[in-house]
C-alpha cells in the first residue's frame, strides 16, 4: 500500500529566527526524493519539522501510511515514528554505551515492528554483514562508516514506510559515501520505502534519487522533475559545481 | 580444623552473606543513578520507609516482613513515579537537574527521615520471623539464616531486574534512555515514560531493602546515612549502568569489610572499603565492569 509525505507551506525556525520559509514538497510512494543545498539552508530544519523535533508555526506536513493520512504538525516525534516514519538524523545519534546488537533492537521498540524483528535483523545483517561481525561490539568503537550503516539499520529495524535520511555522507571518507548511498538504495528497494533523503554531495544524491528540490535560504528555489533536469539546472551549477 | 582458618573461611562466607545485602540496598541507585544520571541520595531514607511498613505489618499483623515487602512493592513503585514526575516538572524539563536536583534530593532525605522520628520515634525497631535466630552448620561453617535469606532474596531481585533490562524492549529502553534521549524518541519511545517507569522500580527495590534491612539489624529512622557513602561506592565501583559489576564490587566490600572487622576491628572496615573504592578507580576509572 502506498505511503507518502506532503509538506505544505511550512514556515519555521528557533525562536525569534525564521529558517523556513513557505516551504513545500511532496514525496510521491516509492519514490527517493533528494533534498539538496549546502550547509545553514535549512535542509535539517525541514527534517526536524517532519519529524516533530521542530515545531513549524504555520503550514501542514501530511503523511500518508499505507493509504491512511495522518496530520504531523502537533504530534510528538515517538508519535510520528511509531506512524511508520523512520528518520536517521544528521551525526547519527547511535547509543554509544549500547552493543550493535542492543542499538538494533532499540530500533524495533515501536510495537508494530516487534513481530517483524528476526526477519529485520537477518535483513540487516545480510545487507550489512559488517554490522554481524560487530555485534557485541559498543556502538560508540566503531568507525563512521560503520556507525552510518548501524544508525540506517536501526531505523529500518521499526518496519517503517517511509525513511528520512539527514545527511548520510557527513564525516566519511568518498568511497564510503558512494556506498553508504547504494546501500540506501538497496534498503529502499528491499523494504519498499519511500525516501526523503536531504545530501550536500550532489553528484551522490542525484545517482539515487528519482527527481529533487534545491533549498537555498530556506526556500525551495528549484524543484527537478528528474535527475536529468538536476544535472542541468543552472542555479546547481551555479550553487554547487561552481560552473 | 585450625581455629584461624576456620575463623578467616567464617569470615568470608558472612562477608558475602553481606555483600548480598549491599547489592539488595544499592541496586535501586544502580538504576537511577547509573542508568539515569539522577542522583537519588534520599534512596536509603525510602529503603528506612520499606523497614518500618515491614515493622508496622509484622507487630500490628504478625506478617512476614518480605511478604509485607512484596505486597508493597506496588505501592513503593507508584511512589517513585510520583517522586520522578515531581523532579522532571520541577527541575529536569527546564534542564536545571544537576545542582538544584540534587538538593531536592538532599531536601526529600531529611523530609523522610524527619516523618519516620515523628512517627516511630528514634528507638530501635525489630521484626520477628522464623529464620531470625537459628544458624545453618555445615561442619566448621556457620550460616546464620537472617544473612542467609536475605542474600537469597537478594539475588533473586537482582537477576529478575537484569532479565528485565536486558531482555525487554522497556527495559532495553532504561539503559539506553540517559545516553539519548532525543534518539530514543527517534525509536517511538518516550523518555520521561521509560525514565518513570525505571525510578518507580528503582523505589520499588527499596521495599524489598527495607525488608532486608530489618531482618539483618534493627532500624532507627537516620541509619540510612550510614549506607549512602557506601551505595555510591558500590554503584561507581562496579561500574554505572552495570549490575553485574554491582554486584561483584558489593560482595567486594562486604567479604573486605567482613575480614577488616574480623582481624583488625569493626573501625576499620569503613577506611579499607573506601580504599578498595580508590585503587579500584585509580586503574580502572570506569569501575569493574563499566562500559
Amino acid at each position: 500500500m502506498a505511503s507518502s509525505l506532503t509538506v505544505s507551506n511550512v514556515d519555521a525556525g528557533y525562536g525569534a529566527v525564521r529558517v523556513l520559509e513557505d516551504v513545500s514538497l511532496t514525496v510521491e510512494a516509492g519514490e527517493t526524493v533528494a533534498l539538496l543545498g549546502t550547509n545553514g539552508n535549512g535542509k535539517s530544519t525541514l527534517m526536524k519539522s517532519i519529524m516533530g523535533i521542530v515545531r513549524p508555526s504555520a503550514g501542514r506536513i501530511t503523511a500518508t501510511i499505507d493509504g491512511a493520512s495522518h496530520e504531523l504538525v502537533g504530534r510528538s516525534t515517538e508519535e510520528i515514528v511509531d506512524l511508520g516514519i523512520a528518520f536517521v538524523p544528521e551525526g547519527r545519534r547511535l547509543f554509544p554505551k549500547q552493543t550493535v546488537t542492543e542499538n538494533l533492537l532499540l530500533g524495533a521498540y515501536r510495537p508494530k515492528a516487534r513481530s517483524a524483528i528476526a526477519r529485520n535483523l537477518d535483513f540487516c545483517f545480510e545487507t550489512f554483514p559488517r554490522l554481524k561481525e560487530r555485534a557485541r561490539q559498543l556502538a560508540g568503537s566503531m568507525s563512521g562508516g560503520e556507525q552510518q550503516m548501524l544508525a540506517l539499520a536501526r531505523a529500518l529495524m521499526s518496519s517503517p514506510r517511509v525513511l528520512l535520511i539527514d545527511e548520510p555522507s557527513v564525516g566519511l571518507a568518498p568511497l564510503l559515501v558512494s556506498r553508504t548511498i547504494d546501500k540506501i538504495k538497496e534498503l529502499k528497494e528491499g523494504f519498499d520505502l519511500t525516501v526523503l533523503m536531504a545530501e550536500q554531495n550532489f553528484t551522490q544524491a542525484v545517482r539515487i534519487a528519482d527527481r529533487g528540490y534545491v533549498i537555498v535560504h530556506g526556500r525551495i528555489a528549484f524543484a527537478g522533475e528528474s535527475a536529468e533536469a538536476l544535472n542541468n539546472n543552472e542555479l546547481i551549477r551555479e550553487f554547487y559545481l561552481g560552473a | 580444623m585450625d581455629g584461624s582458618l576456620g575463623l578467616l573461611l567464617n569470615a568470608v562466607v558472612s562477608g558475602l552473606l553481606l555483600g548480598g545485602f549491599y547489592a539488595a540496598v544499592s541496586i535501586g541507585v544502580a538504576i537511577s543513578f547509573g542508568m539515569l544520571d539522577i542522583v537519588n541520595i534520599a534512596h536509603p531514607a525510602f529503603i528506612l520507609l520499606g523497614s518500618y511498613v515491614a515493622y508496622l505489618a509484622n507487630t500490628l499483623l504478625g506478617i512476614d516482613p518480605l511478604l509485607t515487602a512484596v505486597i508493597a512493592l506496588p505501592a513503593f513503585y507508584l511512589l517513585g513515579m510520583a517522586v520522578y514526575q515531581v523532579y522532571y516538572l520541577s527541575f529536569e524539563r527546564r534542564q536545571d537537574q544537576s545542582l538544584r536536583g540534587l538538593s531536592f534530593f538532599f531536601g526529600l532525605l531529611f523530609i523522610a527521615e524527619v516523618t519516620l522520628v515523628l512517627i516511630f520515634g528514634v528507638d530501635y525497631r525489630l521484626v520477628q520471623a522464623p529464620y531470625i535466630g537459628p544458624s545453618l552448620h555445615l561442619g566448621w561453617l556457620e550460616l546464620p539464616l537472617r544473612l542467609l535469606v536475605p542474600f537469597l532474596v537478594s539475588m533473586l531481585m537482582v537477576v529478575g531486574l537484569q532479565l528485565f533490562l536486558t531482555r525487554s524492549f522497556t527495559g532495553r529502553a532504561i539503559e539506553a534512555v540517559a545516553q539519548d534521549p532525543l534518539a530514543l524518541r527517534l525509536m517511538a519511545a518516550d523518555p520521561t515514560r521509560i525514565k518513570r517507569v525505571a525510578f518507580g522500580l528503582s523505589f520499588a527495590t527499596a521495599a524489598i531493602a527495607g525488608a532486608i534491612l530489618i531482618i539483618i539489624q534493627p532500624v532507627e529512622p537516620s541509619i540510612g546515612r550510614e549506607y549512602i557513602g557506601r551505595i555510591f561506592a558500590i554503584c561507581v565501583l562496579g561500574g554505572l549502568g552495570s549490575f553485574s559489576g554491582m554486584v561483584i564490587a558489593a560482595v567486594t566490600l562486604g567479604v573486605v569489610e567482613s575480614l577488616t572487622a574480623t582481624f583488625f576491628g569493626p573501625s576499620w572496615a569503613p577506611a579499607v572499603s573506601f580504599g578498595v573504592l580508590l585503587v579500584t578507580l585509580a586503574v580502572r576509572p570506569s569501575g569493574i565492569l563499566g562500559r
